[in-house]
């Protein structure tokens, strides 16, 4: 008897021993996945116009053959997204289950309205169902949910829950998918194919005023970052401006910077060979960079500030000047928040730059707008779609960026 | 070699040095004591003008200091604080090489000086050369700190609580090694503490501060005497004064020396050479006795212990 308590006190001990901890965002990342699995087959994957002027009317899915396949592995992808999601180890395949089950999702799409437009009339158009899109989104959103259990694990980590692997695996998936010819049915790739060229360039315009309202934008934050970190007043003036501008609604600002600049453009005519005047690129990068001073300016000086008290005393006490304190000290240890100010100051000028179009500077917003007048919901997604691709895709680098520069030696 | 000519420093009214004058010779260990707030960490910023003085100098080696500029003067001061300051993004071996890089030594000299540095602070370079600040415990950063101070080898170091944040064991160990190293190096040495045990380790002289003054300043034997200033005796603790003077004196100079007409007693208790009068009593009280000999043949007696403190 003796003999065998402990035997049973071993057994117990066993028995009682926790199963592995479920991450926190397993539940949630199981039951988005779960949605996503059904949402297609309870609201619909495709709607058909008999053209472009009458609604479209929800149509059943022809479920066999490919487009059947494809529905199979979609469903199996997501219940593979809820089962991976049971394991912090595996969160990081968990998020690539989901990149492949909206790739799945995304053929299906293209294969299902294929087979239904078969022998249509040549004016008939698919376009994704209501489910289809709510399908799309919580994926994307359990993927989320899966990176933030991911970051959580990793102790200290602040890159934030952007799904990295799952844009990592969607992104080229779309675009093999794309080439492929497989999406060439739906209405919004015969949209996007009629008219490419003009979409290419709105891109490229698109991307020029992000980038260049986020160049300005950097000019003027980074040296009054600088100059502020030793002038406490400049620094209170320089957010109170920042923040203050955050408040201006943006069409109201954009409007506001047209009178004057017109009236610059009016008295040095010259300034409009450099494409200053009331309308266009000028009022709008102009506009858009005043909304990214405040993460910009928030992000480097919080960047600037990350270098302990003590850190800074020995360095100075060793005799490094000011430039070498900057250079060696605050700026590697405050690379991943600068990089953070910059990632949340990119995403938003991308978003921004919609609104561009309000001013004639053109960029995608201009078919958003075009879409709006027309009431053609594929035009405006077809100058939707690219913005959020080019937001997360920028989110997601920048990320990788701020993970790969956090110094090697972390403070234990 | 360091010497303070009257110096005052205010923040807003309240003089937090209040015109010290102070000299520390070439090679010497002195060590500022004090009740925290009591100035210290100030007046030694002064020397390499981390704080600047209000009123009066500073003079290193007869120059003053307010004409070198503050970057050169500060290579050449090596400068330890109690939370050691080691920049985490950087390996050991370039932390310790901070100064000699700044100064443009080539890459293989630098190189040596990081491992002959370690193996003077009692770190294995190979062990260690490697190791980002996290890796390291208290005792070995601070070690690292002292090491990064001597990187160029300055004559000058000062020291603001080096040892504070430490468990005693490992404080210990670090004052035996400061001791050592002061006494292989000559470096002259300013050395910060509120620990009165520390500092009569330590001190070669002492110098103790009260709200800013320099209350008193010597050898500690001196700085100790009967007859010492009330506020110096309340620092030190009224009770243990007497005490802590004991640890001041040497045991050789108050015994008697070898006689024919008393030969030593062969079972007396045998005293480490260069010991002091504390050392000298706790071993009569641990071994019983009322005398003790020395190495020489000499011997000591409780009434000589008295007569001397
Ligand atoms: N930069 C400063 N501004 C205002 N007061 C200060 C500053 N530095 C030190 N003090 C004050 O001066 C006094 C002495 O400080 P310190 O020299 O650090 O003392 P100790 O090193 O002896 O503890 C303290 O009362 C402290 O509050
Ligand atoms: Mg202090």
């Amino acid at each position: 008897m003796a003999q065998a308590r402990p035997a049973t006190l071993a057994r117990d001990l066993a028995t009682r021993a926790p199963p592995p901890p479920v991450p926190r965002e397993a539940t949630a990342a199981a039951l988005l996945a779960a949605l996503a699995a059904s949402l297609p087959f309870l609201l619909g994957w495709l709607s058909i116009a008999a053209n472009r002027l009458v609604s479209p009317r929800p149509v059943s899915l022809p479920l066999h053959g490919g487009t059947g396949l494809g529905a199979a592995c979609f469903v199996l992808g997501c219940l593979g997204v809820a089962l991976l999601a049971r394991r912090r180890s595996l969160l990081p395949w968990a998020e690539v289950t989901a990149g492949l089950a909206l790739l799945a999702l995304l053929a299906t799409l293209g294969l299902g309205a294929g087979a239904a437009l078969d022998g249509g009339a040549r004016l008939a158009r698919a376009a994704p169902g209501a489910g289809f899109w709510l399908a799309a989104l919580s994926l994307l959103l359990s993927a989320g949910c899966c990176a933030a259990g991911r970051d959580a694990a990793r102790e200290g980590e602040a890159a934030g829950a952007t799904p990295t692997r799952f844009l990592a695996v969607a992104v080229p998936g779309i675009v093999l998918l794309v080439a492929s010819g497989v999406l060439d049915p739906l209405s919004l790739m015969r949209e996007a194919a009629s008219r490419g060229p003009e979409l290419q360039a709105a891109l490229w315009r698109h991307a020029l005023l992000a980038a260049g309202a986020l160049a300005l934008a950097g000019l003027v934050a980074v040296p009054l970052s600088l100059l502020a970190l030793r002038r406490p007043r400049l620094e209170a003036a320089l957010m109170a401006l920042a923040n203050g501008l955050q408040v201006v609604p943006s069409i109201a600002l954009f409007g506001l910077l047209m009178a004057p600049l017109a009236g610059l453009a009016a008295v040095w005519p010259a300034l409009r060979g450099w494409g200053i005047g009331g309308i266009g690129a000028a009022p709008a990068v102009i506009g858009i960079s005043a909304y990214l001073l405040l993460p910009l300016a928030a992000g480097l000086l919080s960047g600037l500030r990350q270098a302990p008290a003590d850190i800074l005393d020995a360095a100075r006490g060793q005799g490094m000047g000011e430039g070498a304190i900057l250079r060696h000290i605050r700026l590697p240890l405050g690379a991943g928040a600068m990089l953070g100010g910059l990632r949340t100051a990119a995403v938003q000028a991308v978003g921004l730059a919609t609104l561009a179009a309000l001013v004639g500077a053109g960029g995608l917003g201009a078919i958003v707008f075009q879409g709006i007048g027309q009431l053609a919901a594929d035009l405006i997604l077809l100058g939707v779609l690219p913005v959020v691709g080019l937001s997360l895709c920028i989110d997601a680098a920048l990320a990788a960026a701020q993970a790969a520069l956090a110094p090697a030696g972390r403070r234990g | 070699m360091i010497r303070f000519d009257r110096v005052t420093k205010r923040y807003g009214h309240r003089a937090v040095v209040d015109s010290v004058s102070l000299e520390v010779r070439k090679g010497g260990l002195c060590v500022l004591l004090g009740e925290s707030g009591s100035g210290k960490s100030t007046l030694m910023r002064m020397v390499n003008r981390m704080v600047e003085p209000d009123a009066g100098r500073v003079m290193l080696d007869g120059t003053d200091i307010a004409n070198v500029p503050p970057e050169s003067l500060r290579h050449g001061i090596g400068y330890v604080i109690q939370s050691v300051g080691l920049f985490p993004h950087w390996r050991v071996a370039d932390n310790i090489a901070t100064v000699p890089r700044l100064l443009g030594w080539d890459a293989a000299r630098v190189a040596s000086r990081v491992d002959a540095l370690l193996q003077l602070v009692g770190l294995p370079p190979e062990d260690f050369r490697a190791r980002y600040p996290h890796e390291l415990s208290g005792g070995q950063a601070q070690r690292i700190g002292l090491a990064r101070a001597l990187a160029a080898d300055p004559p000058v170091l000062l020291m603001d609580e080096p040892f504070s944040a430490l468990d005693p064991g490992i404080r210990r160990g670090l004052q035996v090694a400061l001791r050592r190293i002061h006494a292989e190096t000559a470096k002259t040495i300013l050395f910060v503490t509120h620990d009165v045990e520390e500092a009569l380790l330590l001190a070669d002289e002492l110098a103790v501060m009260q709200d800013g003054r320099l209350l008193a300043h010597g050898r500690p034997a001196e700085v100790l005497r009967r007859d010492a200033d009330p506020v110096v005796k309340r620092l030190f603790g009224e009770a243990t004064l007497a005490f802590h003077r004991l640890g001041t004196l040497r045991a050789a100079n108050a015994a008697r020396p070898a006689s024919a007409t008393q030969p030593a007693e062969a079972q007396l208790p045998i005293l480490p050479p260069d010991s002091n009068l504390k050392q000298a009593l706790m071993l009569m009280l641990e071994s019983g006795t009322d005398q003790v000999a020395l190495p020489g043949g000499a011997t000591l007696h409780l009434s000589d212990i008295l007569a001397a403190a």
